[in-house]
């Protein structure tokens, strides 16, 4: 592992780091434009920073050249030749994407030797590839199909006209979500370094030589990695291909829908693949600041839950107990009835994770003028001495782009590598190139890199607050660190105390070493919906919710463990809004059909504090309805009709109550760090520190089925069943 | 005299006489003349097994020189879509070679010819080859 | 003059008679111009060949002017005779309704004859074997479908007819759940068998399925699997029968 670091450090020595650094990295940028290079690229100027490959030149130019394995992201392999160009003085065509420009280099990217080297190595690839296109899924968006149309020779030299045999692979089983048809393969061997590089496990490799060289596992094994759909794309043929989506569309007649995923809180931006209203796969969307471009497997592989299990109808629960249809005047008025016979103070809402900040807002005004306070998230925490007032307290403040800066990340429970992939997919890219060193308080978890496995407990926390952990002085050293506080073990038993201390240790970091404007105190939330929640003010305990004086509960989504029946007075009436029948139905006296998030616009905050949109690409099934309607539906009937009739009214209320949400795809930066310290001095319990810090994401297996739409996944499930077999 | 047995009146009412006769008697050619508008005499060049009678005569014209008299069964109700497959082929003269000297390719799960059943109670309906794209949820049974 | 707008081929024939004798009349043939409303009337006249006319008549040269006067020639019928025999004979004709009766006798005639029409559906008319009418699903000989759905035949139909939609089937293999064909968007056109890479959907020679309803023609793949099973000896044999020009 440790010369595996060595040489991925050397190659970066070798070329520029793929992404634009932010900050402090500038400075370092500055110093550089003194000695840059001069090239030429088909006669035309480009001036480069030393170190730049050819390939990198020409793009400046705006020259595209062909390529297989060259990938911006990963690391440079230059083993499938096609990116060959002239270069003047050279005696042979060069591989421009393993080749550093050096002065005065002219590059001839169109000469008759390129074109003539680039036909070569295509009816190389071409000899050993099938002609299987029509059934192929990768057709139409196929790299060989594309480059060998611009690329490739007019006409063919292939004469084995009695089918004597083409090279023919084997086909691997590596899990219930990549489909291999390794006869397809051209060995670029992109998904080998991806999944040493970017995912971190290093289930891929290489067997054989030449002609015989395959792509596999060695031997058959699940590739286990929350980011394994990523290979999908990155496959320049069909090679890999997702098995979930196996022959079921084609990429031209797919409508592109860009929008948000919300299976976590990262809010990585996906764009959805939609025919004829229904959801056929979901790719990721580049951006920078927050998911590269990869997205975790459950983001992808996860939609066919979106069409089992729905809620189609408004259902009220009949004298027997059965949950019937209804349509939805009897929903509503049923609703209302309850809802205006309990009182003023009775009713109480809780908000579950896929929920979207217009339906929050809606249901906040709607409660509020009921006379009701009691809107919470679902959180198991017991009381409310959690420090949600400050935005500053519950949101990742210095935003997921300052990995790249950190030369120190302490993670406080949890598990990023499942909570957050593409985060820490992040922190592993900086822990090979920056020399980012990492530390983990909670339980050990395999993080896919090597990281300082501080202890268990609270004590841990006290400890190096204290400076008598052995690892303190380390951590003290850091000039850019960070801590990641996980949001679930915030919701937790010891929420609070974790909370203080950590504030405590992020004060002292950020006072006495840190840098001037480095935010230190980071919270990783793990539910899509949490902050815009806590933003609009909701508590952070679902006990006010959950008593036994609460005569109707209102459910938004609310769909986790934490609300029981056994909780509420007998006769509270359960009112349940959401698209899935999951928990939350079942224990509702009265369903009301939502929309999930591919079917509608909303907006949704990120754990940065981003806000963010979804984009409708379908409509809601059957007779399900856009949530924040729905509510306002119901408050009309109630007779506390909310002001807002349009989604760009409940945008417009949304920013009255908190400005965060006023500009789209923008970090709102948190202020008053120092208050939410002295904030939580005062909340501050004292309790037992030797109790060990929960984590319910111990492996893969845990990953997958984490809401009610995963829940509903068989594909979800399939890779449940697929983890729990491997062994 | 001659001239006018072989080219004159008596030799087209020889060949009235001689396709009345093929058409079976003077009430069968009035029955044949009411159900086909036309009555013609050639060879009888072979029969499917829906009893529809295919017949050639060269001394017409291309496109009435073959032709199918419908089945007795279907009576008044023939149609043009009464014609099977290898039969539509030669009567189409896509080919001059019946079906009765060359057969056409046989496949087990090939089926048999069906009419336009247009207007019919067994015409086609379309509907849906797939699953419903929706599975709403089932709520649980009361846990009493 | 008699220029005034020219309703049939006989005015046309008077028309190019005054002309005629006008220009020849005139004593300077290269001055000679047609008085603007004659030529205005010419154009006015549009259903009959008049342009060329109009054209012939403007561009005079003297060598034109040379040919054109032995070109034309008096068709239109003299002055009627008005002899005694010439008035009789006319008398005759319309008093025994001649022409009427002519005419009757050519109708006559005609029942005796090979009709120029075809008897349908008795007859049929000739087809190619590349005759594109309904659509039909092939099979292989093992009875396999060849459809792998590919959906080119959906990428390419320039009337969006086609309606696919696909997925695994138990097997393994690539299949189609959903074939629909709009056979009343469909202008057959013949793209979906040229794009078909395993001559799975083929436009068969069948044309007599008109039906009733509208809906009788949404065809899904049920329907087109069975015509290819139906058809499939005729489809097998035009296909043979073009192999050379594929």
């Amino acid at each position: 592992m440790l010369g595996y670091r060595f040489l991925s450090k050397l190659k970066h020595v070798l070329r520029p780091r793929p992404t634009p650094s932010v900050g402090f990295a500038r400075s370092q940028e500055a110093q550089a434009v003194a000695n840059k290079l001069e090239v030429f690229i088909d006669d035309q100027k480009v001036v480069v920073d030393p170190g730049t490959t050819v390939l990198q030149a020409c793009a400046m130019a705006g020259v595209e050249i062909p390529r297989f394995c060259y990938h911006d992201r990963l690391s440079v392999a230059g083993n499938c030749r096609m990116c060959l160009v002239e270069v003047e003085k050279s005696p042979k065509p060069v591989a421009s994407c393993a080749m550093p420009v050096m002065n005065g280099m002219r590059v001839k990217t169109d000469s008759p030797v390129s074109r003539k080297a680039r036909e070569g190595v295509m009816e190389f690839l071409l000899v050993n590839h099938p002609l299987d296109c029509p059934i192929c899924d990768q057709g139409g968006e196929c790299d060989l199909q594309d480059q060998s149309m611009a690329f490739g020779g007019d006409k063919s030299r292939f004469v084995d006209n009695e089918y004597t045999g083409k090279r023919a692979v084997e086909d691997k089983d590596i899990g219930p979500l990549v489909k291999t048809i390794m006869t397809r393969c051209i060995q670029c061997t992109r998904c080998v370094r991806f999944a040493s590089e970017v995912a971190g496990v290093e289930d891929l490799g290489t067997t054989g030589r030449g002609n015989d060289m395959q792509i596999g596992t060695y031997v058959e094994k699940l590739f286990a990695s929350e980011l394994s759909g990523n290979v999908i794309d990155l496959c320049p043929v069909g090679a890999l291909t997702g098995k979930p989506y196996a022959f079921t569309s084609r990429p031209w007649e797919l409508r592109r829908v860009e929008s948000i995923d919300v299976m976590d809180a990262c809010g990585s931006n996906i764009t959805i693949g939609m025919r004829s209203g229904e959801v056929m796969r979901i790719v990721p969307r580049v951006n920078e600041e927050i998911n590269e471009e990869w997205i975790c497997d459950k983001a992808r592989f996860a939609i066919d839950g979106l069409s089992v299990q729905r809620l189609t109808s408004p259902m009220v629960k009949s004298p027997e107990g059965y949950l019937e249809n209804c349509d939805w005047e009897d929903a509503l008025f049923c609703a209302a009835e309850k809802i205006t016979r309990a009182g003023a103070g009775n009713v109480a809402a809780v908000a579950g994770s896929l929920v979207d900040a217009e339906s929050l807002v809606a249901l906040r005004d709607f409660l509020h003028r009921l006379g009701s306070e009691t809107l919470t998230v679902n959180s198991e925490h017991p009381s409310d001495h959690l420090v949600n007032d400050l935005r500053a307290s519950y949101i990742f403040n210095s935003g997921i782009v300052s990995v790249e800066d950190a030369d120190h990340v302490l993670f406080i429970g949890g598990n990023p590598r499942l909570d957050a992939p593409v985060l820490n997919a992040r922190v592993r890219k900086c822990w090979i190139h920056n020399e980012l060193e990492v530390s983990l308080i909670g339980q050990d978890v395999d993080l896919t890199y090597h990281h300082n496995h501080l202890g268990e407990t609270l004590s841990t926390l006290e400890q190096l607050l204290d400076g008598s952990h052995a690892f303190a002085k380390t951590m003290y050293a850091a000039k850019r660190p960070l801590i990641i506080v996980n949001g679930k073990i915030l919701c937790g038993e010891n929420g609070s105390r974790v909370q203080d201390l950590a504030l405590k240790l992020a004060n002292k970091l950020s006072q006495q070493h840190a840098e001037d404007g480095w935010n230190v105190y980071n919270v990783l939330q793990t539910e899509a919906s949490r902050v815009a929640a806590l933003d609009l003010g909701y508590k952070s305990s679902s006990k006010s919710a959950l008593t036994k004086q609460t005569k109707v509960l209102y459910l938004l989504g609310a769909d986790d463990e934490v609300i029981n029946r056994a909780d509420l007075a007998d006769d509270c009436f359960i009112i349940y809004q959401g698209h899935h029948g999951d928990r939350g139905a079942a224990i509702a006296d009265l369903v009301l059909p939502g929309a999930c998030y591919t079917e509608k616009n909303a907006t949704y905050v990120n754990t940065e504090g981003r806000a963010q949109q979804t984009r409708q690409a379908a409509t809601p099934p059957g007779l399900a309805r856009e949530d924040w309607k729905i509510i306002r539906a119901l408050s009309e009937i109630c007779g506390v009709t909310l002001p807002y009739s349009s989604l760009s009214t409940a945008r417009q209320r949304l920013c009255e109550v908190s400005p965060s949400f006023s500009r789209y795809g923008d970090q709102e930066e948190a202020l008053f760090f120092q208050q939410v310290v002295s904030l939580s001095e005062d909340s501050s319990e004292s309790g037992a520190t030797n109790e060990k810090l929960t984590n319910d994401m111990k492996d893969l297996s845990h990953f997958y089925m984490t809401n009610s739409i995963s829940r509903a996944s068989r594909t979800m499930a399939k890779c449940v069943q697929a983890f729990k077999d491997k062994d | 005299m001659a001239k006018i047995a072989t080219e004159g009146i008596l030799a087209k009412l020889k060949k009235v006489k001689d396709i009345v006769k093929f058409n079976g008697g003077v009430w069968n050619s009035i029955v044949t003349l009411y159900r086909t508008d036309e009555l013609k005499q050639g060879e009888l060049v072979g029969e499917d097994k829906y009893g529809n009678k295919y017949y050639r005569n060269d001394e017409h014209i291309m496109g009435r020189n073959k032709w199918v008299v419908y089945s007795d069964k279907v009576g008044m109700n023939y149609d043009g879509s009464q014609v099977p497959a290898e039969w539509h082929r030669w009567l189409s003269d896509m080919t001059d070679t019946p079906p009765t000297v060359k057969p056409p390719l046989q496949h087990r799960w090939m089926i048999d010819h069906i009419e336009n059943k247009t207007g019919t109670q067994q015409r086609y309906v379309p509907y849906s080859t797939t699953r419903a794209k929706i599975q709403s949820w089932q709520p649980p049974a009361p846990s009493k | 003059m008699i220029v005034f707008p020219l309703k049939n081929k006989k005015q046309h024939r008077i028309l190019m008679l005054a002309l005629l004798r006008w220009r020849i009349h005139c004593e300077q043939p290269n001055k000679m111009a047609l008085p603007a409303k004659l030529v205005a009337s010419i154009k006015l006249f549009n259903g009959l060949p008049c342009g060329s006319l109009a054209s012939r008549c403007t561009a005079v040269s003297p060598i034109m002017h040379q040919r054109t006067k032995s070109t034309y020639k008096l068709v239109s019928p003299d002055k009627p005779d008005m002899s005694w025999d010439g008035v009789t004979d006319r008398a005759s004709d319309y008093m025994f309704m001649k022409e009427l009766l002519q005419g009757m006798a050519i109708t006559f005639g005609h029942i005796f004859k090979e009709p120029a029409t075809i008897n349908y559906p008795f007859e049929k008319g000739p087809l190619s074997p590349r005759f594109r009418g309904e659509h039909a699903l092939r099979r292989y000989p093992s009875g396999e479908e060849r459809c792998i759905a590919c959906k080119l035949c959906e990428a390419i139909c320039p009337a969006q007819a086609i309606t696919i939609e696909a997925e695994t089937r138990a097997d393994g293999s690539r299949r189609t759940t959903r074939y629909d064909i709009d056979m009343t968007k469909c202008i057959y056109c013949g793209f979906c068998q040229e794009a078909c890479p395993v001559d799975a959907i083929v436009e068969g020679p069948n044309f007599e399925y008109a039906t009733e309803t509208h809906e009788e023609l949404l065809y899904n793949k049920e329907k087109l699997l069975n015509n290819g099973d139906m058809w499939e000896g005729e489809i097998a044999a035009n296909i043979q029968a073009e192999h050379l020009y594929r």
